[in-house]
């Protein structure tokens, strides 16, 4: 009976400490976790998993490596929190670690043909699997033209310029301010504005005629 | 405002974050612009397409494998610091070992080298300096003072006086010829 009520307790202080890591911002999580709150890191998970996730597949286009590199951005982060420099954003500083990543495995894959050729090959068979995302209640034709306007967008953005391509998705997608856009790529203002300017232009120009 | 004006400041005007006369100034321009309406029309409807892309989720074992990543890491970490220890304490032991060693050795050949002798000091005490008396060392000079001459102009009388001659010789003989 005892150790019935002191579970308890101790559920109910485990749910008490996850809510008030859920009240908490990144900064205050961050030192929550130095402090040695081992929980406080799986709220930083649970806090950008899915953003990092979608902001590295838009940029590299395959979905499992994706994963892994998002894996790879919180293991550094566990690893490495200690030297985060916490008068700067916390976001900022995982979202140039998970852009850095995205950055070399493009690297890689233009460096290595072969990786290059799995890569496009698996996108092709990831075609043949049933979308997750869309409503299975809704019309076959429907299904078939949001699924098809989804992979025109992707290809769309895909065909962007690397370079480009990072400023625009952090702009359009994760809704970041010029500042940090600039931060996370390590550019300039200027240069940031004027790719984004340029990104989005041809992305209109790219998309235009599947859409008009 | 022409269109190049409007260009340069289509993307804060896509953010919506000109001033209220600039954002007036490109209303007006789209307004008047057919072009730049069509292009600006082009690229609000991309971006709004690119926004609305359904968001992807990670997969069901994303925090299992994830935990199983961080856990071998930590291990990896753990076996790393072990080895750089071991390392460490092997490193300090050769330094040791090698010092221990140099000292045995230095002590060794130190008590087998014969010791220098031990010698007396040597005591010893300057010669009183010898004073010797001035003499002259020209006893011509000293004749030749007593004779009621100075010395010096008695000197170079003597020493020119064939010079003059030969001089006067010399002279008398021009005048001659």
């Amino acid at each position: 009976m005892a150790d019935i009520v002191r579970k308890r307790v101790v559920s109910v202080e485990g749910a008490t400490v996850r809510e008030r890591l859920q009240a908490m911002d990144d900064s205050a999580v961050v030192t929550a976790f130095l402090g040695g709150e081992e929980r406080a890191f799986s709220e930083l998970v649970t806090r950008y998993q899915t953003r990092l996730l979608n902001f590295v597949y838009r940029t590299i286009g395959d979905r499992e490596k994706a994963e892994d590199l998002v894996q790879e951005v919180f293991i550094r982060v566990y690893r490495h929190l200690h030297r985060f420099d916490r008068s700067k954003k916390f976001s900022t500083w995982v979202y140039t670690i998970a852009s850095n990543l995205a950055k070399n495995e493009l690297r890689n894959r233009s460096r290595n043909p072969l990786v290059l050729f799995q890569t496009v090959q698996k996108n092709f068979q990831d075609e043949d699997r049933p979308l997750q995302f869309e409503d299975p209640t809704s019309r076959p034709d429907d299904m078939y033209r949001k699924r098809h306007l989804r992979e025109i967008v992707e290809e769309s953005v895909a065909k962007l310029p690397e370079h480009h391509r990072n400023v625009f998705i952090l702009r359009e997608l994760e809704g970041k301010s010029y500042e940090e856009i600039a931060e996370i790529t390590d550019c300039n203002l200027g240069t940031v504005k004027s790719r984004l300017n340029r990104a989005r232009n041809s992305f209109a120009e790219i998309i235009a005629p599947y859409v008009d | 405002m022409d269109c190049r004006e409007f260009n340069e400041h289509h993307l804060a005007f896509v953010d919506d974050t000109l001033a209220g006369i600039e954002l007036v100034r490109m209303q007006l321009h789209v307004a008047e612009c057919t072009s730049c309406a069509k292009q600006d029309a082009k690229v609000r409807r991309a971006l709004l397409l690119f926004r609305n892309l359904p968001s992807i989720e990670p997969s069901a074992d994303f925090s299992e494998r994830l935990e199983a990543r961080l856990r071998a890491s930590q291990n990896d970490n753990l076996f790393l610091t072990t080895q750089r220890n071991l390392r460490r304490g092997a490193i300090a032991a050769t330094v040791a070992s090698a010092m221990m060693l140099g000292y045995i050795g230095t002590t060794l050949y130190q008590s087998d080298m014969p010791r220098d002798l031990v010698m007396p000091p040597v005591v010893a005490t300057l010669p009183e300096p010898d004073f010797t008396p001035i003499t002259t060392s020209a006893p011509a000079i000293v004749t030749s003072v007593s004779a009621g001459l100075t010395l010096w102009p008695a000197a170079v009388f003597a020493e020119q006086v064939p010079v003059s001659f030969a001089h006067s010789n010399l002279e008398l003989a021009n005048y001659t010829r």
